[in-house]
């Protein structure tokens, strides 16, 4: 086993099976194999029957990288042996494996399958090519599958298959008990290990799909809750929650919608629509306005204007003025009504004349702006908008932005 | 060169008959044929290793059809040339 055997050794082994002196079988083989090693360097093919064909291969110049430093180099044509062996004397030496057949791997197989390798190799390995163990080891494997299968049959029923379909060899199971209780822990472990790697990736992958739904009820959740409690803080004397008036009173809307749809040109329109909460607080009105159509983005406009109509009319605070802008008002306003307010959206401010015309810097975009001259990046389609910028993206360096001044509406 | 040159050199070389030449040949590739089967290798300085390894099994797809084949493991005879072969090559 595993010995190297040299010219005498060999020697000596063909003088005991051809009846030949050792020196002159010594002899015999030292020609036989120079021979070979000669005319290959001379003729480039030598083929000897019962053993094989060694053949002189001329290799081209090809390139390649280094690995440690990435540089390119080439590797220069050289000349190369190679051997194929005589199809009789590959089929005698891969006797122990002759029973294996290539067979053909189904998709699901193929998962599993990978996920095995390891374990088969490790094994392999452990035994070299001695068929006996191997012949044990097969069965050791299917059985602890099957042991395994009991407990999460969905992975494991596609790999029994698999298994039985490439050994052939029967059990011949004698002293492989101690071996198994070892063999059966780790191969527990790996798969733990690769069931806990599975489940996150299957979350990961379908998350586009589970998350969206889940973000989207929880998010709506968090806003009715403080939609709720705000409504309640600040006013005291509003019994009932947001929610279930904004179908109620559906009419006020109207007046309010278009001035939404198009905030350049609403200025003169609003006023007289709705002179009353102009007036009235501006934080009230925008925080609620916010919340709601991101909440109810079935139907924005008729939720985003109402609320802001039994708030106006029950708060009678005059804290701000119509034409307060609405920057500074953050100021003033409480830490939960900034939070609230950073999150405005485009619908709760007017734009009126220039605050200021900005020359653009590299590195500066739109939504720095917004973050410069209104304190939240949320604010920037207003200054897309009264710029009447096309694609924020093909801005160039130097372009005059003009900022607008907001107004609450 | 094939096979018959080859064995007109060998039995040139030892002064033998063809014939038994040829015989001696048999021989020696049953001896070194029972070597590698007991997993031995034939080591000849100047000529190389001649050596039984094994190669693992693998998943093979055919490129075109896409079809995944699993690759039994088997065992192949292999032949590394001695440096000093290598040395008189280009």
């Amino acid at each position: 086993m595993d010995k190297k055997i040299n010219l005498t050794q060999l020697a000596d082994l063909l003088s005991q099976a051809g009846g030949m002196s050792k020196s002159a079988s010594e002899q015999f083989v030292k020609n036989f194999f120079e021979i070979i090693s000669q005319s290959v360097l001379s003729d480039g093919l030598v083929k000897v029957k019962g053993l094989g064909t060694f053949k002189l291969l001329q290799m081209e110049d090809r390139e390649s990288v280094n690995v440690n430093t990435g540089e390119r180099f080439t590797i220069e044509g050289h000349q190369k042996i190679s051997f194929t062996p005589d199809a009789d004397l590959k089929e005698v030496i891969n006797k122990p494996f002759a029973a294996f057949e290539t067979v053909e791997i189904t998709s699901e197989q193929a998962d599993t399958l990978a996920s095995m390798n390891t374990v088969s190799q490790l094994e392999e390995e452990s035994d070299e090519s001695t068929d006996d163990v191997a012949k044990e080891d097969k069965p050791v494997q299917d059985k602890e599958k099957a042991t395994i299968a009991v407990e999460d049959v969905p992975l494991e029923s596609g790999n029994g298959n698999d298994n039985d379909n490439d050994v052939k060899v029967e059990p011949t199971v004698k002293e492989v008990t101690q071996k198994r209780g070892v063999r059966f822990l780790i191969k527990l472990l790996i798969w733990i290990l690769a069931i806990l790697l599975i489940v996150p990736l299957a979350l990961y992958l379908f998350w586009p799909l589970i998350g969206n739904s889940v973000l989207e009820y929880v998010e709506r959740d968090i806003k009715n809750r403080n939609k709720t409690e705000y409504v309640a803080d600040s006013t005291g004397n509003v019994s009932k929650p947001v929610k279930e008036t904004v179908p109620v009173n559906p009419q006020p809307s109207k007046p309010v919608d278009q001035p939404q749809e198009k905030p350049s040109q609403a200025t003169p329109a609003e006023q007289p629509a709705q002179p009353e909460p102009s007036v009235t607080v501006p934080a009230q009105q925008q925080t609620q306005v916010q919340t709601t159509p991101a909440q109810q983005p079935s139907k924005p406009e008729p939720a985003a204007t109402t609320p802001a109509k039994p708030a106006a009319s029950s708060v009678t605070t005059g804290q701000g003025t119509s034409g307060y802008p609405a920057v500074k008002l953050n100021s003033a306003d409480s830490a939960k009504d900034l939070k609230d307010f950073t999150e405005a959206d485009t619908v709760n401010f007017i734009m009126d004349g220039d605050l200021t015309v900005h020359t653009l810097k590299s590195d500066e975009t739109i939504t720095k702006l917004a973050l410069k001259y209104y304190g939240t990046k949320k604010l920037w389609p207003y200054i897309v908008k009264y710029n009447n910028v096309k694609d924020a993206s093909k801005l160039h360096e130097g372009a005059k932005i003009r900022i607008p001044v907001l107004k609450a509406k | 060169m094939n096979n018959k040159q080859f064995l007109t050199e060998l039995s040139d070389r030892c002064q033998m008959s063809a014939e038994q030449a040829a015989r001696q040949a048999q021989n020696l590739i049953g001896v070194m044929e029972n070597l590698w089967q007991n997993g031995d290798s034939v080591s000849l300085s100047g000529f190389g290793v001649l050596e039984v390894k094994k190669k693992n099994e693998r998943v093979s797809v055919n490129p075109t059809t896409g079809v995944r084949m699993l690759v039994p493991p088997k065992l192949v005879l292999t032949y590394k040339p001695s440096s000093l072969l290598k040395e008189k090559l280009k």
